[in-house]
């Protein structure tokens, strides 16, 4: 935070708003991603249908941990 | 369809069984003018049937196990699932490799470098989250953009993107051409092409694009063109 009064401030401070979000968008995008491959794996079956949808919580998750981890570290 | 029934042949046993010896589909060719028919369950175990697999991955699966969709009628049996050749994943593989190893040289650009630490742990986190939804995107694109050939009807799944899918089917009557497209030397070596199926329904064309086997495919479909002209006859249709 120290580095916000500094010269690169406010350049740091528009990355950090950009960063953050970015984050809350993509945490969005993530979301619909999860529910349109259970839509999809609903419409067709081929016996693949767990592993994708873990895969695509997965990345839910990742996106909600990375939005954590900006809140923090920025 | 005038131009596959032949009168000659009803009551013989090629028109009430289109099936024959499964040795014909290793060598057929699109030019070739004898055509026969491939094996289907009824002359023996599926499991046995060339290009059945049990790979749920696979992009050419005859008469599959598990495969269901929705609005499948109780009755109706899935003869093809279909997808694009795993080949032309080849692309977006690469891209994805080049995507995982850039953030290496994010400390080569001076401000970058110049960040304090904890922006540029977070910074390399937003770049695999978006290398992340890209492999995720590609992949469900060539998984989900699946060809069914069912004995009743043809089923094209696009999925165009992650927020945009459609679903096209026509009945196997109502298609009145096939036409096989390979062109190229990737498509000539690997052994796929698209296949164009001009329809008479609302749909007027459905295309299967980069699909394994294009000639195999085509010739199943014929054989359940023959089928359901022979369902029609003998007033077996559903």
């Amino acid at each position: 935070m120290e580095q916000l009064f500094n010269l690169e401030g406010p350049l740091l401070l528009i990355i950090k708003i950009g960063v953050i979000l970015f984050l809350l968008l993509y945490i969005v995008f993530a979301g619909v991603v999860t529910r349109q491959v259970r839509v999809m794996t609903e419409t067709i079956n081929v016996g693949f249908e767990k592993p994708i949808q873990l895969f695509a919580f997965f990345h839910f998750i990742f996106a909600v941990v990375v939005f954590v981890l900006a809140l923090i570290l920025l | 369809m005038p131009d596959i029934f032949d009168s000659n042949n009803i009551g013989s046993k090629d028109v009430e069984k289109p099936v024959i010896n499964s040795k014909n589909i290793s060598s057929q060719n699109g030019a070739q003018g004898k055509t026969k028919s491939l094996k289907t369950p009824e002359d023996n175990n599926r499991h046995t049937l060339p290009g059945h697999s049990h790979n749920p991955l696979t992009a050419f699966n005859y008469y599959p196990d598990k495969t269901k969709f929705v609005n499948q009628d109780s009755e109706e049996k899935i003869v093809l699932v279909l997808r694009r050749h795993p080949i032309t994943n080849i692309n977006w593989i690469l891209i994805a490799f080049v995507m995982f190893i850039t953030p290496s040289f994010f400390t080569l650009i001076s401000p970058f470098d110049a960040l304090p630490g904890g922006f540029q742990l977070v910074l390399n986190l937003v770049w695999y989250l978006i290398t992340t939804a890209f492999i995720l995107e590609e992949f469900l694109n060539w998984f989900f953009n699946v060809n069914i050939i069912t004995d009743e009807r043809i089923i094209e799944v696009d999925f165009v993107n992650l927020l945009y899918r459609e679903i096209t089917d026509a009945n196997i009557d109502q298609i009145q051409d096939v036409t096989v497209e390979v062109s190229g030397g990737p498509r000539t070596f690997f052994g796929y092409g698209n296949v164009l199926i001009q329809t008479a329904a609302e749909i007027p064309k459905i295309t299967f694009d980069a699909v394994p086997k294009p000639d195999m495919v085509a010739r199943i479909i014929r054989d359940l063109r023959l089928e359901e002209e022979q369902e029609k006859l003998e007033g077996r249709v559903r």
